[in-house]
């Protein structure tokens, strides 16, 4: 077997503001096409992982490494590590006032190819892939986020997942907020384009296991504290369920 | 300095700001009586009036005295008419070519209108667009009446300047119920550095008639100080609709000192928008007039500031009458060490029940050394009004930059879409969509500057 896709050893990691550590030794490798699920409790450190694969500025990384195709990406600009084919789907959404649907992604996608985007190519693109998400297509033309409700701003991180083809795409809470129809479209979307494109490795971030119940992983790690504190295969997600996260808290809490 | 003897080199010996040279002006022009008088009277009133210092409240922020140097200037020759576009100056000739829809248009280049085309069809309807000197030989009696009624002597220094010395000029005049759909387009250019222009505007919609005028100023860089002084007088009667967009594209060395009036009458309905990009100074004193009951003014401002530049902005959303809006939101973008400076008022008049009065200023500070004071300000003598005011002065939010770079957007792009997504919310609520786009391509023009420095 090649190399992993993504390959994290004993990541370290604070806010860079006032030095806080919230990663602290963070072991993860995970395999081109595959799906990983990392679940854990409010505050072990998942959101601020997926941050720091994509760069975040607020966070410094103080120890350890994260190998994206054999090779060290922490060097690496959040839109240098974009263009490499790294997604990271937001928690919250940001808005961006005044910029609209369309003028964002085609701004995103030639930036992505590095040329431009033909005009009437992009909006079949961008149509079609509204179209599976069940987006109106209006959407297009509005303010990025702006006034959007949770669920279309999640569809939203969908449609950008769509069009930007990105080899490895983490999810940061994507099922937070979402009712049950909202969650199906969502899942619904990231199992279409994990069909199409089998290649695509995912990070599933979440902190409760009904999302696994529409998109099935191949490994579902648990953190706590800032660590991997147990990895094992999709009914360790139902053993959470069960049995919540404290006996793990209380076995990390033993080391 | 006031009395504007010739106290510095050559330069200043030919052309400086005198009251002989107003007479002399005014002769050449054969100008009558009236208008000979009224411009020794703003020379007397701009000579007499104190070089304005950072103790004047409207020049808190703005040390003009220290920033401009009246001496220096040469007036700014006459220049010889053109058959048509392709025989303007080349720098001109650009600007005029990334225009959209035209109707009539007129360009002056220094000191002369040079070129002035009006569609046969418009004519005939009685609309008139052309110089203000050529409308002083053809239509006497419409200049008398309005010109210097809402710019006079008392509007300040620089007005009374521009009343002394204006040349050329542009004259709009839309008669009673006459719809103009396309846009009327004046260009004003300095070719030499060096020298003074007086630009003036006068325009005037009868009831019921439409327009809009995009009026651009701009020239090419210049390594001395080089001065623009402009005044425009706007008239809109009852239920008239005029759009008045003002494009400052002054290259660097340039000062420029603005007084606009614009009146709204019963009904009337009178948007603008000034876009402010170019020069070292620049300086809008921008006063609506709202006159009679139901008037509605949108007052809108956008203006990107980079390198040293200075732009200072001073509004006032005048209500006389009752039943009447108004609407102001200027937004700004400031980098390197830009400053600007925006001190505007709503005044309401006792009498002046059932006014509804907004106005935002909002600033974004794309770098540290850039600075932006906001004043609003409210003055209320009715009791039965709404006002509010708002300003902010901020920096870009990381994490929208960080949104835009997470997905693959370059820095300097990333920056540049929130810029222009931040103007958008002003440059939507302009009803001329062709007019709409050619701006945000300005804008998107100056902030490729910055992308690139």
């Amino acid at each position: 077997m090649a190399q992993p896709l993504l390959k994290i050893t004993n990541l370290h990691a604070e806010i860079a503001e006032d030095g806080t550590e919230i990663l602290r030794g963070v072991d993860l490798e995970l395999n081109e096409g595959q799906i990983h699920a990392i679940m854990g409790p409010n505050g072990s450190g998942k959101s601020t992982l997926s941050k720091v694969i994509a760069g975040h500025p607020a966070y410094e990384v103080t120890d350890g490494d994260i190998l994206y195709r054999g090779e060290s990406i922490l060097g690496l600009q959040p839109d240098e590590r974009a263009r490499a084919g790294v997604f990271l789907a937001f928690q919250y959404p940001v808005e961006i006032p005044g910029v609209s649907v369309a003028n964002f992604m085609r701004t995103a996608l030639n930036a992505k190819r590095g040329e431009e985007v033909d005009i009437f190519d992009f909006q079949d693109e961008l149509e079609a892939r509204m179209g599976m998400l069940e987006m109106d297509p209006a959407f297009a033309a509005r303010s990025v986020n702006d006034g959007f409700s949770g669920g279309e701003k999640k569809r939203n991180e969908i449609l950008q997942l769509a069009m930007l083809e990105p080899l490895l795409a983490v999810m940061d809470e994507t099922d937070s907020g979402l009712d049950i129809d909202a969650l199906r479209i969502v899942t619904g979307g990231i199992n279409r384009i994990k069909s199409e494109r089998p290649e695509m490795a995912v990070l599933l971030i979440t902190h409760y296991q009904r999302m696994l119940n529409y998109i099935t992983p191949d490994v579902v790690h648990v953190m706590v504290e800032g660590r991997i504190a147990r990895s094992g295969g999709a009914e360790l997600a139902l053993e959470l369920e069960e049995r919540g996260y404290d006996w793990l808290r209380e076995e990390a809490g033993a080391v | 300095m006031a009395d504007g003897t010739a106290t510095v080199g050559p330069v200043a010996a030919v052309g400086a700001l005198t009251r002989d040279q107003v007479e002399i002006l005014t002769a050449r022009k054969g100008e009558p009586e009236w208008l000979r008088a009224g411009r020794l009277k703003a020379w007397d009133a701009f000579a007499a009036a104190p070089m304005p210092t950072t103790r004047d409240e409207d020049w808190r922020y703005t040390d003009i005295g220290r920033m401009l140097k009246l001496e220096g200037f040469a007036l700014a020759d006459e220049a010889a008419s053109v058959a048509d576009a392709d025989g303007l100056p080349a720098g001109l000739r650009a600007v005029v070519d990334e225009s959209g829809e035209t109707s009539a248009r007129v360009a002056q280049v220094d000191a002369s209108v040079v070129l002035r085309e009006v569609p046969a069809e418009l004519a005939a309807q009685g609309l008139i667009v052309s110089s203000l000197e050529t409308a002083l030989r053809e239509h006497p009696a419409l200049v008398e009446r309005w010109l210097g009624t809402a710019v006079t002597d008392e509007d300040g220094k620089f007005a009374a300047l521009n009343s002394a010395y204006w040349t050329g000029g542009l004259f709009v005049y839309v008669p009673r119920g006459v719809k103009v759909e396309v846009p009327v387009r004046s260009y004003r250019w300095i070719t030499a550095a060096g020298t003074a222009v007086f630009g003036r505007t006068l325009v005037v919609a009868e009831a019921g008639a439409e327009v809009a005028i995009v009026d651009e100023v701009a020239s090419d860089d210049f390594d001395r100080p080089t001065l623009s002084t402009s005044a425009a007088e706007l008239f809109a009667d009852e239920g008239a609709k005029v759009t008045y967009v003002s494009v400052q594209r002054w290259g660097l060395g340039v000062a420029h000192l603005s007084t606009d009036r614009l009146v709204a009458g019963r009904d009337a309905k009178i948007t603008t928008l000034y876009t402010t990009l170019g020069g070292d100074l620049s300086r809008a004193d921008v006063k609506c007039r709202l006159r009679a009951p139901g008037s509605h003014v949108d007052m809108l401002g956008v203006y990107v500031a980079q390198g040293q530049q200075h732009f200072d902005h001073e509004t006032l959303q005048d209500h006389v009458a009752p039943h009447a809006s108004s609407n102001l939101l200027f937004k700004g973008a400031l980098d390197d060490r830009s400053r600007s400076v925006f001190r505007g008022l709503i005044r309401v008049h006792p009498k002046a029940q059932r006014t509804d009065a907004y106005q935002t200023n909002r600033n974004l500070i794309l770098a540290a050394g850039a600075r932006a004071d906001s004043l609003p300000n409210l003055e209320i003598q009715a009791d039965d009004v709404r006002c509010s005011h708002a300003a902010t002065v901020g920096q870009l939010d990381e994490e929208e930059i960080f949104y835009l770079l997470s997905r693959c957007i370059p820095k300097a792009e990333a920056v540049r879409l929130v810029v222009f997504g931040f103007f958008a919310e002003v440059l939507d609520q302009l009803p001329h969509e062709g007019v709409r786009r050619e701006l945000l391509r300005a804008v998107e023009r100056k902030l490729a500057r910055r992308a690139q420095a």
